[in-house]
Parts: structure tokens; sequence; C-alpha cells
């Protein structure tokens, strides 16, 4: 009794600490900047396999996929309502439709999610059909909630 | 005999020809707007929504299906729908369907792209109406927009240019229809004279970049072509979907030669500011 008390007490401390310990705007937008790199810096590789256009080393893809998987959770609390008036490449369509973003967030992270089981199988035609659907999650994100650059 | 296989030949040209028409396809994109936006959808038989200020025009059902597509039309139909943008009922249509850069098309690539839709199988699939705001459902409008805003004529090329440049320019103002999106618009949706290629806003808050020198030369060809066949960045950036589409559809699609006379084209044209946001 004593011990769930006390669970409760360090989960309400932790909860009001996380509300408490407001991240600055800026390093939000940052954060899912610094993610959104990451990801392009471990996507480019399995797209260039996927086209024909560099070898395919399924060790390599296996390990970009679970680095992308990871990756694929990470941005989405950087698009806090705080972050609106700060310079990025995000369209208002982030804070205005949230409906829509969270269904194009949740597509990448199944789309990730499938790839990096696949990437466990023996079946290269299937990773690179998976790859393909990951770069469509991308690209349908960036259509709607990125300034095209 | 050799008037027999003369007349043969003169009658292919006359009908065009199927096989070159699947690459003018390809090069014109045809099958982004003809085709639902949708796995398994059936090629050409229609359905892609296409969100403007003025509402949300779909692209109909071009498979030679009778009644759902465009199977009674003639060949004449079909040079005139690209040309001048009239239906074969004599009604204009939107320039939603950019025939203000089709119409630049040469008489043969029509034939041929003519021939190509007449061997797709023909699907049942309705086309859908379009949604559009008041007053612009309004069809006779349309004659107006074109009267400021549309001159018809296929490509002339430009002799001090050389081949290379104006198949370049054919590339990308005729088939490729470029403009029709990195062409900022006036409130008229007409193009912006003087700002051909500066990027431009698009319905929805995005827009789309400037694609002359001003942005272009902070690219080298093998960087602008690799994107241009791949859809990614060397930084892994990849690019929004209605660009990925025109990657995976028409610029992967080139030959190597068509891929180098575009971008030389495109290096080639007046740098300008970009559009403002």
């Amino acid at each position: 009794m004593k011990k769930s008390f006390f669970a409760v007490g360090l989960a309400m401390t932790l909860a009001t600490g996380a509300a408490m310990a407001q991240v600055k705007p800026e390093i939000l937008v940052k954060q899912r900047q610094a993610v959104m790199t990451l990801q392009g810096k471990y996507f480019g590789p399995l797209g260039a396999m996927a086209q024909g256009k560099a070898p395919y080393n399924a060790q390599i893809v296996q390990r970009n996929a679970g680095f992308l998987d990871n990756l694929s959770r990470m941005p989405w609390d950087g698009f806090d309502p705080s972050t609106k008036g700060e310079k990025s490449h995000a369209l208002p369509a982030v804070f205005n439709d949230d409906a829509k973003f969270k269904e194009a967030a949740s597509r990448l992270q199944n789309e990730t999610a499938k790839l990096y089981q696949v990437s466990r199988g023996g079946d290269e035609a299937a990773v690179k059909a998976q790859i393909g659907a990951v770069g469509k999650a991308c690209g349908g994100y960036h259509e709607n909630f990125r300034q095209k650059q | 005999m050799l008037v027999g296989l003369l007349l043969c030949a003169s009658v292919a040209l006359a009908q065009g020809d199927a096989k070159r028409g699947e690459y003018l396809a390809k090069a014109g994109g045809c099958v982004g707007c003809h085709t639902e936006a949708r796995d398994g959808a059936t090629r050409y038989a229609g359905g892609r929504a296409l969100k403007t200020p003025f509402g949300t025009f779909f692209g109909p059902n071009i498979t030679p299906h009778p009644q759902a597509g465009i199977g009674r039309w003639t060949e004449a139909d079909f040079i005139r729908a690209m040309r001048s943008g009239v239906r074969p009922d004599g009604a204009h249509y939107y320039p939603a369907f950019p025939y203000p850069s089709f119409t630049r098309i040469v008489d043969q690539d029509l034939r041929d792209l003519w021939a190509y839709l007449r061997s797709l199988p023909p699907s049942a699939r309705a086309s859908r109406p379009h949604e559009l705001r008041f007053p612009f459902g309004w069809r006779s409008l349309v004659w107006g927009w074109k009267l400021l805003f549309f001159k018809p004529g296929s490509f002339a090329p430009d002799p001090g240019r050389g081949a290379r440049l104006n198949r370049g320019a054919y590339l990308v103002n005729a088939l490729g229809h470029c403009g029709e999106c990195h062409t900022p618009r006036n409130f008229l949706g007409g193009p912006k004279k003087g700002r051909e290629f500066a990027g431009a806003s698009l319905a929805g808050g995005g827009g789309s970049p400037n694609l002359t020198p001003t942005r272009l030369k902070k690219k080298d060809d093998g960087e602008v072509k690799d994107f241009l066949l791949t859809g990614i960045t060397p930084d892994g950036d990849v690019a929004a979907e209605s660009m990925a589409e025109v990657v995976r559809n028409t610029t992967s699609q080139l030959t190597p030669q068509d891929l180098d006379a575009l971008i030389a084209y495109l290096r080639s044209l007046p740098p300008l500011p970009d559009e403002p946001k």
C-alpha cells in the first residue's frame, strides 16, 4: 500500500515536473529539424538502393531502418502550439488541421515500423517496395505541412 | 510493292505511333491528373482531385470507353481539345486542364499521343463532376479567361538556340507544363507576365519553388539530375508528394538526352527573384 502511494506520488511529481519544465519554442523547432535532418541522413541511402542507384546492402538497410523507426516517433511533440511564431518551414496547417496532421504522423510511423519489420526478413523486393512507401509518407507529409523549398 | 510500303508508312504516320505516344504521355505526365490517387487505381480512368482557389477539379476518364471515357472522339476532337482547349461539343475547358501548355505540342506528337490513348484498355469508371465555387461553375467565363491569357499555337523552335535548348524548351513549356505550378498566377488565375518559373504559392498554403538560375545555380547538374531521377536530394530530403509524383511519372522516365536538355533549358532562363510567399 505504502509502495503504491509512493508510486502515485512519484508519478505526480514527475507529471508536474514535466508541466513545469517548459522547453523553449526555439529548442522545440531545433528538435524537429534535427530529427528531420537525421531522417534524411538515414533515408537517403535507402532511397538510392530502392531505385537501383546504389548497390543493395541488407545490413545498412536493417541498421538505418532501426534508426528511422525510432526517429519517426521523435519530431511530433516538437510541433507544440508555442512554436507557431517561430521561423520555420512549417505551414499553418500543422496547427490548424490537427486531425490531418496526426494522420500524416501516424502514417509515417506505421510505414517506418513496417520497413523495420521487413528489413529483418530476406525479401529484397519487399524491402524496396516498403522504402518507396516510406518515401511516399514523407512526401505526403511535406505536401501539406511544409513550405516547399 | 514499293507503293504499298510507302502507303503503309504514310498511313502509320497519319495515324500516329502509339509507342512514341506512350513516351510523350510520360513526358506530359498525363497519368497524374487522370488517375485516382490510391493504390490499384485504373490508370487514365480519371478521379484525381486538383484543389485550386476556384474549387476542386477532378481529372476525367480518358480511356477509350465509349460512354465513360473518350471512346467516341475522333483524332480531330483530341487535337482540338489539346490545341484550343475546346470540347467536342464546343464548350471551353477550364484551364485546370493545362491546354495553355499543351497547345504548344506539335501535330505529330499529338497524333502519337492520340494513338497511345486509343490503345489503353477502356474503363467504365464514371468521371466525377468538378466542385467549383460560385461563380466559377459558369463555363462561359472561361471564354473571357482565354481571351486574356490563352495564346494557342504549336511550339516554334528558336533557330538561335540550338537543338538541345529547343528540345528542353519544348519539354518544359509544351509537354511537361512545368509553368502551370512553377509560374505565379494573378488573381484571375492567369500566369504573371515576366515571372515565368519564379515559383508560386499554391492552394493550401504551400508553394512551388523557383526554377530559374537564382535558385538552381546553387545546385550542380548532378544534383539536379539525381533529384529529377529519384525525388530525393543529396541530404536525403524527400520532395513533397506532388513533385515526387512528377518525378515518378515524368522526369525519371525521360531519356538521358531529354533530361539533359530540360536542365540545360532551365539554366538558360533569366534569373528571377523568388515570388514573395
